[in-house]
Order: C-alpha cells, then sequence, then structure tokens
C-alpha cells in the first residue's frame, strides 16, 4: 500500500514534474518568444536608427559632394582667373623689365649727359679763368696811354718852347721895325722885311696856340678813351669772374 | 638816350659820393652847388676817371687849384706824400663810391685809374659827344678855412639809360679800400 502510495505519490510527482516541466517549457517559450519579439523590436529599432544615421549621412555625404563639386567648379575658375592673371602678370613683367630697361638706357643716357654737362661746366669755367688774362691785355694798352700821353707832354714843351722863340721873334720885329723907321729912307726896305717878319711871327704864334689846343684836346681824347679800355678790360673780366664762378657752381650741382 | 631821371639819379650818385667821400673828416661840411664854367686855369689839376659800363661810361673829372690850402688840407695825414698822389686816391675813392652806388643798377661795370691832365682839356669835353656834362663847385667847410675843388661829370650813352637812384640809405663812412 505503502508502495502504491509510494507510486501514486510518484506517479503525482511526476506529474508535477512534468507539468513543471511544461510550464518551464511554456514559460521558456514565451519567453524566448518574447524575447524575440523584443529582439526584433529592438533589432527593428535600431535598423531604423541606423537607416536614419546613414540617411542623414547620405544627405550630408551628398551636400557635402555638391558643396565640393561646387567648390572644384569655383577652384576651376579660379584656375582659369589665376591663369590670366598669372598671364597678365607674365605680360605686365615682360612690360616692367622692358620699361626698366628703357629707364637704364636713360638713366645711362642721363648720367653720360650730365658727366658732358658736368665737362662743359669745366671747360667754361677754365676758359673764363683763361680769358681773364685778357685783362692784362687791357692793362698793356693802358700802359701805352702812359707812353703817348709822355709823348703828348714832349710836345706840349715843345710848343711852349715855340711860343716862347715866336715871341721873342715878335720882339726882335718890333724892334727891327723900330731901328728901320730911325733909318728913314734907307730903311724901308728892312721895314718891310721887319713887318713880314712880325706877321710871319703872328702866324707861328696862332698855330703854336691851336697846336697846343690840338695837344689838350688830344690830351682828353687819349686819356678818355684808355680809361674806356682800362675800365671796360675790368667790366669784362669781372663778367668773366661772374660766368667762371657761375659755371663752377653749376659743375659742383652736377656732382 | 639818357633819360631825365637818370641823369638826376647820376647826379645824386655824384653829390652822395662827393660829400661822403671828398671831406678829409666827417666832420667837415662838405656843400655842393652848379656850376657854369667850370674851373679851366693853367695851374689847375684835373684828374679823370672813368666808369664803363655796356650802356654808358662816365668821366668824372675833380678839378683843384694846388693852393696851399689845398695842398695843406688834403695832405695833413701824411705831409710828406706827394700832393698829386693823395689827391688822386682821394678823386679814386669817390669815384668809386659812384661805381658802388652805380652797381645796384647796373651789374656790369669797370673803373679806371686815376689820371691827372691839366684843366685847358675839359673844354674839348664836349668833343666826346656826352649826354650829361656838369660842372659843380664843392666846398669844403675844414677848421683852416674853405677849401674849393670843382668837379665835371660827363656821361656819354651809347644805348638807352634810365634808372632811378634810391641815395637816402644810410652812409657807409668807414673808407673801405678801393682796389684798382
Amino acid at each position: 500500500m505503502q508502495y502504491m502510495q509510494y507510486q501514486k505519490d510518484g506517479c503525482d510527482s511526476m506529474v508535477v514534474i512534468q507539468q513543471y516541466l511544461v510550464a518551464v517549457i511554456a514559460a521558456s517559450a514565451v519567453t524566448a518568444v518574447l524575447a524575440w519579439v523584443v529582439h526584433r523590436l529592438r533589432s527593428a529599432s535600431l535598423l531604423r536608427q541606423v537607416n536614419d544615421a546613414s540617411a542623414a549621412r547620405i544627405a550630408e555625404l551628398t551636400r557635402d559632394d555638391d558643396r565640393h563639386a561646387q567648390q572644384f567648379a569655383q577652384a576651376e575658375q579660379d584656375k582659369l582667373a589665376l591663369e590670366v592673371t598669372v598671364a597678365e602678370l607674365r605680360d605686365d613683367l615682360a612690360r616692367q623689365a622692358a620699361l626698366v630697361d628703357e629707364t637704364r638706357a636713360a638713366l645711362a643716357a642721363a648720367n653720360e649727359n650730365r658727366d658732358q654737362l658736368a665737362r662743359d661746366a669745366q671747360r667754361i669755367a677754365d676758359e673764363a679763368q683763361r680769358l681773364k688774362s685778357l685783362a692784362a691785355t687791357f692793362e698793356r694798352w693802358h700802359e701805352q696811354m702812359i707812353s703817348l700821353m709822355t709823348q703828348n707832354q714832349d710836345m706840349h714843351t715843345k710848343n711852349q718852347e715855340l711860343s716862347s722863340i715866336v715871341r721873342h721873334v715878335v720882339i726882335v720885329s718890333l724892334n727891327a721895325s723900330i731901328e728901320a723907321a730911325r733909318a728913314g729912307q734907307a730903311g724901308r726896305g728892312f721895314a718891310v722885311v721887319a713887318s713880314e717878319v712880325r706877321s710871319l711871327a703872328a702866324r707861328s704864334e696862332e698855330l703854336s696856340k691851336s697846336y697846343r689846343d690840338s695837344l689838350h684836346r688830344n690830351d682828353l681824347t687819349t686819356t678818355a678813351t684808355f680809361q674806356d679800355i682800362q675800365a671796360g678790360g675790368k667790366m669784362i673780366a669781372a663778367s668773366l669772374a661772374s660766368v667762371e664762378s657761375l659755371a663752377s657752381q653749376f659743375q659742383s650741382r652736377l656732382h | 638816350m639818357i633819360s631825365s631821371h637818370a641823369k638826376q639819379s647820376f647826379e645824386r650818385i655824384f653829390e652822395k659820393a662827393a660829400r661822403t667821400r671828398l671831406p678829409m673828416e666827417s666832420s667837415h661840411s662838405c656843400s655842393i652847388a652848379p656850376l657854369r664854367e667850370p674851373m679851366a686855369g693853367a695851374d689847375t689839376r684835373a684828374v679823370v676817371l672813368t666808369i664803363s659800363s655796356i650802356a654808358f661810361r662816365l668821366l668824372l673829372i675833380l678839378h683843384v687849384n694846388e693852393d696851399t690850402a689845398a695842398v695843406e688840407y688834403f695832405t695833413s695825414d701824411n705831409p710828406e706824400r706827394p700832393f698829386n698822389e693823395v689827391f688822386q686816391e682821394i678823386c679814386n675813392l669817390c669815384c668809386g663810391a659812384i661805381n658802388q652806388e652805380l652797381l645796384n643798377y647796373f651789374p656790369d661795370l669797370g673803373m679806371s685809374t686815376p689820371y691827372t691832365l691839366s684843366a685847358r682839356c675839359l673844354p674839348y669835353l664836349s668833343g666826346l659827344k656826352p649826354e650829361l656834362l656838369e660842372s659843380f663847385a664843392i666846398s669844403i667847410d675844414a677848421a683852416a678855412g674853405c677849401i674849393e675843388l670843382a668837379a665835371t661829370l660827363c656821361v656819354c650813352a651809347h644805348a638807352p639809360v634810365d634808372f632811378i637812384a634810391d641815395v637816402s640809405q644810410a652812409e657807409d663812412t668807414s673808407g673801405e679800400l678801393e682796389l684798382f
């Protein structure tokens, strides 16, 4: 009985165990189904997220691609523009180089011109310096005036001597006239001679006075002329000194 | 060819030069008056100086009688020196002052050295065909008495001459050396 009991109890236990197992299996199945469903849901959610992210990324990449395409196009345009600019710059450079060459040539010509002007200024200064020695020539002419005036003075002295002789002849002729008058008829011929001598003496006196006046006129004309030459020489020398000074200043400004 | 302004200017310049250079001392007054006939005695000395320019030449003739008063006055600084030499030097200073003044109006001028002639030459100045020929009596009131001189200004022009000289500037009586 007991045994039966035991069997009955064993059968009961087995049923229970079976029930438990069924329950466990059922629970496991439900759990598995739930897990699968959860997993599916989770997977679907994740998939959506990934898809969304991918779509966003794709959109972003597409935008980037468009931007890059635009940038590339812009870069191409910029490149073309730069190439044009480079070409223009190259042309400019060539022109500038040509201009520099021209300027260099002009500068060289200007330098040569300046040097030539400096040499010319030096020559003018030298020439003015040389021509200032003309003053010596004028002084030489002036010295000749002294010589001429000395000769004039000598002629004055001789003329005074002549005038003195003429005055003496006048006195002698007067005395002769007086003596001829005393001699009466016999002295008539002598009186004529004495009168003629007096007349000649008077003409000589006039001539001597005229000669004296001519000498005075000559003195004045000679002095005025030679002083004009001397003063003119100094004027020219002063002007040449001024030219020399200006040429020297010009030359110093060129260097 | 010499304008009336220029003639008056020449005369003003001469008068200024005579007043400043002829008296031996600045305290001696010097009066200048026009003279109809220049001194032309047999013993009268005439010291001639010429200032030349491109347009004209000016002759300054200073006449002096070599009498005792004049000799003592002009050689008072150095009685040993010959009167003619001393008087020529004074005339040179006077003409130098005219030259200096004229340089303000004419850049190119030259001056001669003085030369002494007989005053009997003076009537022939007209032979130079001057456009300005004026004589002046000059009296210097010195302590010992009055010294009488005369001067003739003779300007011959070769081109038109026209200027107005302003001689009102302060006198320089320092007596700078005139080189000739």
